[in-house]
């Protein structure tokens, strides 16, 4: 009987979660600064809508549906590479178990165009940033050691083969679900992550290295984490099909 | 120097459908069912695909696919930096200066913005001026949309400053009249000698 009533109960938060997909809350703005900064850059965040959960492969399909030029089998080389939806078992299907799982193997390209049909963009380096530095109760827990262990574990767990339902992490601060421990997420201008700048005459930006030379600028050396995300950042192209790397969108207040 | 070359796989080229204004409007109730068949088939990996539209220093507004009449040397850059972005411009007059008249028709040089809401066209011909740029050279701009899906699908990172300025890749893209991205010359004060060979190529195609 108790289990039935569980079963129910994951039946139920399920729907709510297929439901609420496209549901956003409000971000506060503040000022982010930016992990490699040498000049003190600060960054004004304005306030946004976030989504409160990833993109799933379910929502992805609704969009495939209506956008055939984006199936796996249509899609033009430049904008995504041969990994773009690896775990679809065709141009309209997956596995059923993979339905609430986060979308991922999605090219950035991709990952913008899904948003732009919602009237949603992705987010900017900043505001993932200053989302993501909330933790369930704070919302600014960069300093809390705990919080930040946490991201660590998962960071250092290699993803499991089948990803988790979205909303199987953590609901933090501001009611957004999984910023930490489920994937990585695309950001709009993720290209900005680069340490070698033109003053210093270096080019050779594909063969950025995050650590050595840019790391002693950094304002926040305690926040690994951070710098995962950096070098995550820095070593992708926007064509690239990663299968731990999936997106959300957010909208600009008006 | 990385030589990248696109390589084309013509099984799976794809019929150019959704290009231009409806897949803009992209909630639209998907139209590739009625696809017109005689429109022209591009190379699917060609810069040519890109939706976005541009404004030149004329303020002629263009896309990407105007580009296709002659072999196109890019790269992206910013008219009020100080360092490397003259220095990148000298890098490309100095690869035009390797040719002669005659192989000069068959080139365009293309500067493409990266700092849309500074580089109007106005601010284009003050700099065409100043750096002597003749008519085979075309400055254009964008959005901030645009100009971020250009610089990836070129692979260039650009990271603005507090200043206003921009940390960027340095890089020169050889593009052929189909679009492809056929050769890249990374970095500052490069010896072109690669470069001018490639593009003696594509004009001997």
């Amino acid at each position: 009987m108790r289990t039935i009533f569980i079963i129910l109960f994951l039946f139920n938060s399920r729907l709510v979660i297929s439901q609420g997909q496209s549901s956003m809350v409000n971000i506060k703005g503040g000022v982010f600064l930016p992990l490699y900064s040498l000049d003190s850059q600060k960054t004004e965040v304005k306030p946004f809508l976030m989504d409160v959960y990833p993109v799933t492969n379910a929502d992805y399909k609704k969009f495939i549906l209506q956008n055939s030029s984006w199936r796996k089998s249509k899609i033009k080389p430049i904008y995504a590479d041969t990994n773009y939806l690896h775990q679809w078992n065709s141009d309209t299907s997956f596995a059923v178990n993979l339905a609430l799982s986060p979308v991922v193997n999605i090219s950035w390209f991709a990952a913008k165009k899904y948003c732009e049909c919602q009237g949603k963009r992705l987010p900017t380096v900043a505001e993932w940033e200053l989302a993501g530095r909330a933790s369930e109760t704070k919302p600014d827990a960069t300093k809390d050691l705990k919080f930040n262990q946490w991201i660590l574990n998962w960071v250092s767990k290699t993803s499991p083969k089948v990803l988790p339902n979205v909303g199987s992490t953590f609901k933090n601060y501001y009611g957004v679900w999984d910023l930490h421990g489920l994937v990585w997420e695309w950001t709009f201008d993720f290209n900005s992550a680069l340490t070698t700048g033109e003053s210093r005459g270096n080019s050779g930006l594909d063969n950025t290295f995050f650590c050595g030379g840019g790391s002693f600028a950094s304002k926040d050396i305690n926040n690994y984490a951070s710098f995962m995300r950096f070098a995550s950042r820095s070593s992708v192209k926007a064509k690239y099909g990663v299968p731990n790397l999936g997106f959300r969108c957010v909208k600009s207040k008006l | 120097m990385k030589k990248i070359i696109l390589t084309l796989s013509f099984s799976t080229l794809l019929l150019f459908s959704c290009k231009e204004k409806e897949e803009k409007d992209c909630c639209k109730k998907d139209k590739s069912n009625t696809e017109d068949i005689s429109k022209s088939v591009l190379f699917n990996e060609s810069i040519h695909n890109l939706e976005s539209r541009w404004v030149k220093q004329n303020k002629d507004s263009m896309s990407l696919g105007n580009l296709s009449n002659k072999i196109t040397v890019a790269a992206m850059v910013f008219t009020h930096c100080e360092s490397a972005c003259p220095r990148i411009v000298a890098d490309i007059q100095r690869i035009e200066k390797s040719f002669t008249p005659e192989e000069l028709k068959n080139i365009q040089f293309l500067l493409i913005s990266m700092d849309p809401l500074r580089d109007t066209p106005e601010r284009f011909i003050e700099f065409s001026k100043e750096y002597q740029l003749n008519d085979d050279w075309i400055c254009i701009s964008s959005d901030e949309n645009a100009t971020m899906e250009i610089a990836n699908v070129l692979n260039v990172r650009i990271k603005p400053l507090a200043g206003g300025g921009f940390d960027h890749s340095n890089v020169i893209h050889l593009i052929d009249k189909k679009g492809n991205i056929i050769f890249q010359q990374n970095g500052l004060a490069q010896e072109p000698a690669e470069m001018v060979k490639e593009i003696r190529e594509l004009i001997r195609e």
